[in-house]
C-alpha cells in the first residue's frame, strides 16, 4: 500500500480558510529566498524526486516525510546566490544530505549496514514487487554514501561534479567511488537472481 | 529464475545498476505524495514569522539583564562605600543606620577620583542609560 499524505491535495485556498483568522490578523510575508511564485514551481519540480532521495537514502518513509519541510524551509532561509535552478537543486540535495546525515546521529541507527530497506511496505499490487523489494533488499546492504551515490547517479543523473558538491566529496574520487559502488551493487543483484 | 554467477564487464554492470535504480526512482516517484507547494510555503512563512518574533524578543531580554546587572553592581557600590565609611568601627552591624549617617556626613569630603565613588558614579551613568533605552523600547513596541 503506498503511503499517502493527508494533506497532499489540499490548496493554499484551503489553509488560508483554515487559518483565516491568523492569517488575517498578520498577512504580512516574512521576506525569503524566493518569492511564492518562484518556490512553488520549484517545489512542484523537485519535491518528488528529492522525496525519493530522502526515503532510499534514510530507508525510512517517514523520515523522508519529515525532513522534506526542513529542506525547503532551509533553502528558503538561505543566502547563497544561485546562478541557476541546477545550482539550486543541487544545494537542496546538499541540505538533504545533511539532514539525513544528522538523523543517523540522532537516537536510532537508520543506515546501519545490513538495514534491510526491502522491509518497507512492499507494493503487493505490483506485478514485479517481488523484483523491486530485491532491488531495495541489495541497497539496504549498500552504506548509505554508496545508496546516495548511486542514487544521485543514476535517479537524478548527476555529474561527477554535481554529486561530489551534494556529498562534500572531491570531484576526482567520485569516479572511483562509483565503480565500486556499482560493482557491490551488481554483485548483491546478482546473488539475488542464484538464489 | 535461476543463473550461474557469471563474470560481468563494466558496462554490463553498469546497464544492471542503472536499471534497477531508473525502475526504483521511477517507482519512488509515484510513491511519493509531497505536501502541496501551498502548504509547504505557508508553513515556512508561519516558521520565519515565529523565528523572527523570537530575534525581536533577544535585545529587550538583553537590555533588561543589563539593567539589573547595572542595578546590581550601584548598590553593592553603595554598600561597599557604607561599608568602608565605617571602616574601623567594630559596632556598624548592630547599629546600620548610624553607620549610614555617617557615610551620608563624610560624602561631602568625598574625593571624586577615588575608585570607589568612580565605581559607584560609572555604574549609576551606565543603569540610567540603559534603563531609558529599555524603557524606550518596551514602551514603543507597545
Amino acid at each position: 500500500m503506498a503511503h499517502r499524505s493527508p494533506v497532499a491535495d489540499v490548496t493554499y485556498l484551503d489553509v488560508r480558510r483554515l487559518h483565516g483568522d491568523a492569517l488575517d490578523a498578520d498577512t504580512t510575508d516574512v521576506a525569503l529566498a524566493m518569492d511564492e511564485d518562484a518556490f512553488r514551481g520549484f517545489y512542484d519540480r523537485t519535491a518528488r524526486a528529492l522525496w525519493g532521495y530522502l526515503s532510499r537514502t534514510s530507508g525510512d518513509r517517514q523520515v523522508a516525510d519529515d525532513l522534506l519541510q526542513e529542506c525547503y524551509y532551509r533553502l528558503l532561509k538561505s543566502t547563497v546566490a544561485f546562478e541557476n535552478e541546477a545550482h539550486r537543486r543541487n544545494y537542496l540535495y546538499r541540505i538533504a544530505t545533511n539532514l539525513v546525515r544528522d538523523t543517523k546521529r540522532g537516537s536510532r541507527p537508520l543506515f546501519a549496514d545490513g538495514v534491510d530497506v526491502g522491509e518497507l511496505e512492499a507494493p503487493q499490487a505490483h506485478a514485479d514487487a517481488a523484483e523491486r523489494a530485491d532491488v531495495r533488499r541489495a541497497m539496504g546492504r549498500l552504506k548509505p554514501r554508496e545508496r546516495a551515490l548511486l542514487w544521485l547517479a543514476y535517479a537524478q543523473g548527476s555529474s561527477h561534479s554535481e554529486i561530489a558538491g551534494v556529498l562534500g566529496l572531491k570531484t576526482g574520487s567520485i569516479k572511483l567511488l562509483l565503480f565500486r559502488a556499482r560493482r557491490k551493487l551488481a554483485a548483491l543483484l546478482q546473488t539475488r537472481v542464484m538464489l | 529464475m535461476k543463473t550461474t554467477r557469471t563474470q560481468l564487464t563494466d558496462a554490463q554492470i553498469e546497464t544492471i545498476v542503472a536499471d534497477a535504480i531508473a525502475q526504483e526512482a521511477a517507482f519512488a516517484g509515484s510513491e511519493a505524495q509531497p505536501p502541496s507547494s501551498a502548504i509547504v510555503w505557508w508553513r515556512a512563512q508561519m516558521r520565519a514569522r515565529q523565528e523572527a518574533t523570537q530575534l525581536a524578543d533577544k535585545p529587550i531580554t538583553i537590555v533588561h539583564a543589563l539593567a539589573i546587572a547595572a542595578g546590581i553592581g550601584l548598590m553593592l557600590s553603595v554598600v561597599g562605600y557604607a561599608v568602608a565609611g565605617v571602616k574601623g568601627s567594630a559596632g556598624w552591624l548592630s547599629n546600620i543606620a548610624q553607620s549610614l549617617a555617617a557615610a551620608v556626613d563624610a560624602l561631602p569630603a568625598l574625593s571624586l577620583t577615588s575608585p570607589v565613588v568612580m565605581a559607584a558614579l560609572t555604574a549609576m551613568i551606565v543603569t540610567a542609560v540603559i534603563a531609558s533605552i529599555a524603557a524606550y523600547v518596551i514602551f514603543a513596541d507597545e
